[in-house]
C-alpha cells in the first residue's frame, strides 16, 4: 500500500515567555491510503498539536520548528500559507475538531452555516453548492432538509455528523479527527465509529483518529501509535497493541491496564503514579522514566531511539528487544 | 487573601490600567484633587472660607467684584492689587494726661488704577480720638477722617478711607480742578487721592505713583487705653488668584474649599448606593422565582421615578441639609448597577463551587457574601466611579435653584450666587468659569477612571 | 440483615417548562420529566451505581439525594426517618450525614479560595473545631486521608495550581471533614487523565473501606461501575429499567437498553476494527419533556411489540435473587438475543 501522508522529524514549539515548549518534538510516521492511525496519549501529550501542525496552522505561540510532511506526493513544507489554503487544506486533508459540533452559531441555519464554509473554500454555484451539502448530508446519515434546522434542534450526535459532513466537503484525501467521540453517550458514539468506519469503506479515505481512550482506538484505528510528553513510544498494529502478547513499552502497557474493560473481572484497576512532566524542563534520557517501574540508569542518562522490534512495531525503550 | 497575593493582583491590575490613556489622566486628575484635599488649608489665602462664607465681615476688606490679579499681565493698565501693611513706623509723645500715638503707614503705589479701598484696623479698648491723613508723594498732604473709636475686646476699630473720606476727597480735588462740576455721590476717594493734582481730577484722573504716607494719630486719654494689631488692608481693583465676587468673596477661597464637598458629596452618595444596588442585585438573582420577580418590580418603580423633581420638593419642604441631600440621591441612585449585579449574579450562581458550598451547609448569606460578592466588587468600583459625576452634578443643579445646604460651600452654590448676582450680564467671568470648571473636571476624572477600570474589570467588554 | 441507610420511594422531579397561550387557558403544564417516579435504597457500607447517558435523570438524583433540589413526589428516608421535606436546622444536621464529591473538581471549588479556605469551609458552617489551630489539625487529617502528602504544601495553593486528581483528592478530602454516612459521587473520574483515574477509584474505595461510608456512584461508564460497585442500577429517561448486581447486570442483562448500552462499549481487545459495532437500539433518546407512552423504551426497542405501548408501563420485577428489570417481554428478549 502507498503511503498517502508521510511526517519526518516533525517538531512543534511554542515559544513562551517562559521557555520553549517542544510541544511535539521530533516526531516521525506515516499513514497508509485506506487506513486509520490512531494517536493516542494522556491530555498534554501534544497529540492535538501533532493534528493542527499537519494542518501547517499551529496555535500561537506555537511554531513549526522543522520536519518534513508529504501528503499525496506533494512537499507541504515550503508551501506558503495562502498555497496551504487554496490546495491543501480542506483539499488534501481537514480535521474534525475536538468539540467541533459546539461551534455551530446557534442563529443560523445548519445550511447556511456549511454554505458559508464550502463558498469559503471553492468558488460554486448555490445551487451546486445546495446538492452537495445534501450529499454530503445524506453520507453521513441526516436527511437533506437538516439545512433548514438551527443547531438547538439537533442532538450531539447529528451535530457531531454535520461535523464530519463538513470536513469531507472538498474531498480531502486525509481526515484528522479530534476526538471525535468524547463529549458523546456511549451509544451515539458507537454510532458515530460505525460512521467513520463505513466512510472509510466508501470514500477510500485515511484517517487520523485523535483520541486519549486507548478502547475507542482498538475500535477504529488499524494501527495505534502511543505518544507521550511530546515524543511518539510506540507504533504498531491493531494486533500488535491489543493481541495477546501485547505492546512492550512500559507506558502504552500501564495505560493499557489502567483502560477499564467491561467484560473482566478485575478486583484492582491499576494506574500510573505521578504526572506527565512539565514540557519546559523535561526529563533527561527517556521522558517516561520518573514514572517508570523498570526504569534504569540507562534510562534516565540516554534517549532511547524508536527502533523496529518486528515488523511495522516499533518502540521507544531500552527495555524492549526484538520479537 | 494575603499581602502578596493583594499586591500581585495590584499590580496586574496597574498593568492593565497604564494601557488605558484617559483613565491614566483621570488617576493624575483625582491624585491633584486629594493634593487639594489635603493641603487645603496651605493654599487657601482664607481657611475659614467654607464656615464664614455667608459672613460679610469676614469677607469686608476685600474689593467687590474684582477681577483675578493675573489679569493685569494681559492688560496695560495695570490694577491696584490687594495687599496688607503690616509694617509701621511708631512714635508717643505725651501731652498732659493724654498720649499721642502716631502710626505711620508706608503705601508703594505702582498701577494705573487705583485701590479700590484703603482701610484701617487697630484692635483694642478705650475711646480714642483717631486722625488720618494721607502724605502724597506730590508732598501734598491731606486729612481725610477724625472720629472717636469704640473699641472693646470683641469689637475691632475699623476705618474705611473710601468710606469715610468722601468729603475730604471732594474738597481736595475741587481744589484743583474747580470747573469740574461733580456730585458728592458719584465720587470714588481711592481714585482722587491717587491721581494727580490737576484740572480733571474727577473725570479723567492720572495716576499719581510713588510712595504714599497713611498717618494715623491716636489720641488716648486714658491710661488703661490701649491699641494693639494696628495695621492697613488695601483692596486693589484686582484681587488673588480667581477675584471676587459681588459680595467681596474670594472666589479661589470658595472653589477649593468646594472640592471636599463635591468628593463627599460624589463618593459617599456612590459608596452607598451602589453598595446597596450590588448587594440588592446579588440576593434577587440568588433568591429566584417570585422573590426576584417582586424586586425587580420594587426596582422598576424606583427607576422609573425622576429624581431631580423630588430632590426639589423635598429640598423646598425641608431646610435644605447636605445629608438629607446625600440620602434621597443615595435612594435614587442604587438602582443603577441593579440590572447588571442581577444578570452576573445569575451566572455566578450557576457556578458548580456555589452549589457545592450549598451542599456544605453554607446559609444563604454566606453564600452571598462570601462567594458571590466579592466576585462584583471589581464592578461594583468601576460603577461608584461612574456615579460620582451624577451625584455632583445633582447638588448642583439643586445650589442652582437656591434650594443648597446654606452652612456649607459648593460649586452649584457659587453658580447660584453668580446667577442671581447677575454675572454674566457685567462680564464677572471668573465668578461663573472656576466652579463650572471645577465641576467638569471632577466629573470627567471620576468618568475617566470609572470608564478606564470598565474596560479592564468588566468581562462583557473585555476584547481579549 | 443489612440495614438501609437511605431509601426513597416512587421520587419523581418535573422541572416545569415554558408553555403556549392556548395551554396557558386550558391550564395543561409541560414539564421536563427529569426523574420520573424512582424507588431504590442503598445499604449501609455499599456502593451503589447509578448508571444511564446524559439526560436520563441521574444526576438529577444525585441532587435529589443531596437536597439540592426539592422533589415533586415521593418520599426519602434516612436511617428510617423522613426526610423528603426538611429545612433549615434539619437540613444542615443532614447536610453532616450526607455529602457530596461534583463532576468537576475545578469548578466545585471557588477559584479565588486557597485550598485551605476551601477546606475550612464546612468546619467554619457546622462550627467544628475550636479554633483556627483545632481546624487545620483537622484538615491535616484529612487531607492524609486521602494521600495528600504534605498537607502543609498544598493548603496554601490555589485550586487552580493542583492536577486534576489532586483537586478531586482534595474535594473527597472536604466532604470527609463532616464525617458523613453517605456521600453523593457525581461523575467524580470522568475529567480525570486515565492514567490516574483508577488511583483516585482506589482511593475512593481505601476510605470507604477505612472510614465505613456508603457510596452513591453515579457515572456513564459502565467499565469504571462494574470495578467500583456492589450494585447498579441503569436509568433510562428518567425512570430504572434495571438494578441488580454489578456482574448480573453485565454478563446476563435482561432489559434491551441494558443490553445496547453494553454492547456500545468500547474494549481495548483486538479484532474489532474490520467489523461494525451492533448495537441493538434505534435512533436517537427521546425529550424528557415528551416521554412516550407505554414502555418509554419502546419506540427504540428492536424487540418491541403491540403491547409495549398499548399497555401501561411495566414496573421493576425480580428475575432473581436481587436481580431486577422493567421489560415485559423479558423471555423473548433474552431468547432471542441468545440466538442472535
Amino acid at each position: 500500500m502507498d503511503n498517502i501522508l508521510t511526517v519526518d522529524n516533525l517538531k512543534l514549539y511554542y515559544y513562551t515567555s517562559k521557555g520553549v515548549v517542544k510541544a511535539v518534538d521530533d516526531i516521525s510516521f506515516s499513514l497508509k491510503k485506506g487506513e486509520t492511525l490512531g494517536l493516542v496519549g494522556e491530555s498534554g501529550c501534544g497529540k492535538t498539536t501533532t493534528g493542527f501542525a499537519l494542518l501547517k496552522m499551529p496555535t500561537p505561540p506555537g511554531k513549526i520548528a522543522g520536519g518534513k510532511i508529504v501528503i499525496d506526493g506533494i512537499d507541504m513544507t515550503p508551501l506558503r500559507e495562502n498555497e496551504m489554503r487554496r490546495n491543501i487544506r480542506w483539499e488534501k486533508i481537514s480535521m474534525v475538531f475536538q468539540g467541533a459540533m459546539n461551534t455551530l452559531t446557534p442563529v443560523y441555519t445548519i445550511g447556511k452555516q456549511m454554505m458559508e464554509t464550502l463558498q469559503e473554500h471553492r468558488e460554486m454555484e448555490r445551487e451546486e453548492a445546495r446538492k452537495r451539502i445534501e450529499k454530503y448530508l445524506n453520507l453521513v446519515g441526516l436527511s437533506g432538509d437538516m439545512v433548514k434546522r438551527y443547531p438547538h434542534e439537533l442532538s450531539g450526535g447529528m451535530k457531531q455528523r454535520i461535523a464530519i459532513a463538513t470536513a469531507l466537503f472538498l474531498e480531502p484525501k486525509v481526515i484528522i479527527c479530534d476526538e471525535p467521540t468524547t463529549a458523546l453517550d456511549v451509544i451515539v458514539q458507537a454510532q458515530i465509529i460505525n460512521l467513520l468506519k463505513d466512510l472509510k469503506e466508501k470514500l477510500d479515505l485515511s484517517f487520523i483518529f485523535i483520541t486519549h481512550d486507548l478502547a475507542t482506538e482498538a475500535e477504529v484505528s488499524d494501527r495505534i501509535a502511543v505518544m507521550y510528553a511530546g515524543k511518539i513510544v510506540e507504533i504498531g498494529t491493531n494486533q500488535q497493541i491489543y493481541g495477546e502478547q501485547g505492546p512492550c513499552h512500559p507506558y502504552t502497557r500501564n495505560l493499557l491496564a489502567a483502560t477499564p474493560r467491561l467484560h473482566a473481572k478485575v478486583s484492582e484497576l491499576s494506574f500510573i503514579p505521578g504526572a506527565p512532566p512539565d514540557l519546559l524542563e523535561p526529563p533527561s534520557g527517556c521522558r517516561f522514566h520518573p514514572r517508570c517501574a523498570l526504569a534504569m540508569d540507562k534510562c534516565r542518562e540516554e534517549e532511547p531511539p524508536l527502533i523496529e522490534i518486528e515488523e511495522e512495531h516499533m518502540v521507544a525503550c531500552w527495555r524492549c528487544e526484538k520479537r | 487573601m494575603t499581602v502578596s497575593d493583594f499586591r500581585r493582583s495590584a499590580s496586574e491590575f496597574w498593568r492593565e490600567f497604564r494601557k488605558v490613556r484617559s483613565g491614566v489622566f483621570g488617576l493624575i486628575f483625582l491624585a491633584i484633587f486629594i493634593c487639594i484635599l489635603i493641603f487645603e488649608p496651605l493654599i487657601v489665602p482664607y481657611p475659614e472660607a467654607n464656615e464664614k462664607w455667608r459672613d460679610i465681615t469676614y469677607w469686608q476688606d476685600l474689593p467687590s467684584s474684582a477681577p483675578p490679579s493675573w489679569i493685569n499681565l494681559f492688560t496695560s493698565k495695570k490694577r491696584a492689587v490687594s495687599e496688607s501693611i503690616e509694617e509701621y513706623a511708631f512714635s508717643e509723645t505725651l501731652a498732659g494726661a493724654m498720649r499721642i500715638q502716631e502710626y505711620v503707614f508706608e503705601y508703594d503705589y505702582s498701577a494705573s488704577v487705583a485701590p479700590s479701598d484703603v482701610v484701617f484696623h487697630a484692635s483694642g479698648v478705650g475711646k480714642p480720638t483717631v486722625v488720618i491723613s494721607i502724605q502724597r508723594p506730590d508732598g501734598l498732604s491731606i486729612d481725610l477722617y477724625r472720629k472717636q473709636l469704640e473699641m472693646s475686646p470683641t469689637q475691632d476699630a475699623r476705618v474705611s478711607i473710601d468710606r469715610s473720606a468722601q468729603t475730604a476727597a471732594m474738597n481736595f480735588g475741587k481744589k484743583y480742578s474747580p470747573s469740574e462740576g461733580v456730585q458728592l455721590q458719584t465720587i470714588k476717594t481711592t481714585d482722587v487721592l491717587f491721581s494727580e493734582a490737576k484740572q480733571g481730577i474727577f473725570r479723567s484722573p492720572s495716576p499719581l505713583v510713588g510712595i504714599y504716607k497713611l498717618k494715623v494719630t491716636l489720641l488716648l486719654q486714658k491710661a488703661e487705653e490701649k491699641i494693639e494689631d494696628a495695621f492697613v488692608t488695601v483692596a486693589g481693583r484686582v484681587h488673588g488668584i480667581l477675584g471676587t465676587d459681588n459680595s467681596k468673596r474670594d472666589i479661589w477661597s470658595g472653589v477649593i474649599a468646594g472640592v471636599k464637598w463635591a468628593m463627599l458629596i460624589g463618593l459617599l452618595t456612590a459608596l452607598v448606593s451602589v453598595s446597596i444596588g450590588v448587594v440588592y442585585g446579588v440576593i434577587s438573582a440568588y433568591v429566584g422565582g417570585w422573590k426576584d420577580s417582586l424586586m425587580q418590580r420594587i426596582f422598576e418603580i424606583f427607576i422609573s421615578v425622576p429624581m431631580l423633581p423630588v430632590l426639589i420638593v423635598m429640598s423646598a419642604v425641608f431646610k435644605p441639609n447636605i445629608w438629607v441631600m446625600i440620602g434621597i440621591m443615595c435612594i435614587f441612585y442604587w438602582v443603577g448597577p441593579v440590572k447588571t449585579v442581577r444578570s452576573m449574579g445569575l451566572q455566578i450562581k450557576e457556578e458548580t463551587y456555589i452549589e457545592a458550598s450549598r451542599a456544605l451547609g453554607a446559609s444563604n448569606t454566606r453564600i452571598i457574601f462570601k462567594h458571590m460578592v466579592p466576585l462584583l466588587i471589581p464592578y461594583a468600583f468601576a460603577s461608584m466611579a461612574l456615579n460620582v459625576p451624577g451625584a455632583i452634578v445633582v447638588e448642583a443643579t439643586i445650589s442652582l435653584l437656591g434650594l443648597g445646604d446654606a452652612t456649607i460651600v459648593t460649586w452649584g452654590q457659587i453658580l447660584q450666587a453668580a446667577n442671581s448676582g447677575g454675572a454674566m450680564l457685567s462680564g464677572m467671568w471668573w465668578w461663573v468659569v472656576p466652579p463650572g470648571m471645577a465641576i467638569a473636571f471632577m466629573g470627567m476624572t471620576f468618568a475617566f477612571v470609572g470608564f478606564a477600570m470598565d474596560k479592564i474589570l468588566n468581562p462583557k467588554l473585555k476584547t481579549r | 440483615m443489612t440495614e438501609k441507610i437511605i431509601e426513597v420511594k416512587d421520587l419523581q422531579k418535573w422541572f416545569p417548562i415554558r408553555r403556549s397561550i392556548s395551554q396557558f387557558f386550558k391550564g395543561e403544564h409541560n414539564y421536563v420529566k427529569a426523574v420520573d417516579g424512582i424507588s431504590f435504597s442503598i445499604n449501609r457500607g455499599e456502593i451503589f451505581g447509578l448508571v444511564g447517558e446524559s439526560g436520563c435523570g441521574k444526576t438529577t438524583t444525585g441532587k435529589l439525594i443531596m437536597k439540592l433540589l426539592e422533589p415533586t413526589e415521593g418520599t426519602m428516608f434516612l436511617n428510617g426517618e423522613d426526610v423528603t421535606h426538611i429545612e433549615k436546622d434539619e437540613l444542615k444536621r443532614y447536610r453532616r450525614n450526607v455529602q457530596m464529591i461534583f463532576q468537576d473538581p475545578y469548578a466545585s471549588m471557588n477559584p479565588r479560595f486557597k485550598i485551605r479556605d476551601v477546606m475550612e469551609e464546612p468546619l467554619i458552617i457546622h462550627k467544628l473545631g475550636e479554633d483556627r489551630d483545632a481546624r487545620m489539625k483537622m484538615i491535616e487529617k484529612a487531607l492524609m486521608e486521602v494521600k495528600l502528602n504534605p498537607p502543609d504544601e498544598f493548603l496554601v495553593r490555589y485550586p487552580h495550581m493542583l492536577s486534576g486528581g489532586q483537586r478531586q483528592r482534595a474535594a473527597t478530602a472536604r466532604t470527609l471533614l463532616l464525617n458523613p454516612e453517605l456521600l453523593v459521587a457525581d461523575e467524580p473520574v470522568s475529567m480525570i487523565d486515565l492514567s490516574t483515574r483508577a488511583e483516585i477509584l482506589h482511593m475512593m474505595k481505601e476510605v470507604q473501606r477505612d472510614l465505613g461510608l456508603t457510596y452513591l456512584y453515579i457515572t456513564h461508564d459502565l467499565s469504571t461501575a462494574r470495578y467500583f460497585t456492589d450494585r447498579i442500577a441503569v436509568m433510562y429517561l428518567g425512570k430504572i429499567i434495571e438494578i441488580g448486581d454489578p456482574d448480573d447486570v453485565i454478563d446476563n442483562p435482561v432489559h434491551p437498553y441494558t443490553r445496547a448500552l453494553i454492547a456500545a462499549v468500547c474494549e481495548p481487545v483486538a479484532g474489532k476494527v474490520n467489523k461494525p459495532k451492533v448495537v441493538p437500539i434505534k435512533g436517537e433518546i427521546p425529550s424528557a419533556a415528551n416521554i412516550p407512552k407505554g414502555c418509554r423504551f419502546h419506540p427504540r426497542c428492536p424487540y418491541a411489540k403491540e403491547e409495549c405501548w398499548e399497555k401501561e408501563e411495566p414496573q421493576l420485577q425480580e428475575i432473581e435473587d436481587g436481580h431486577f428489570h422493567a421489560c415485559r417481554r423479558w423471555k423473548e428478549v433474552v431468547e432471542e438475543a441468545g440466538r442472535g
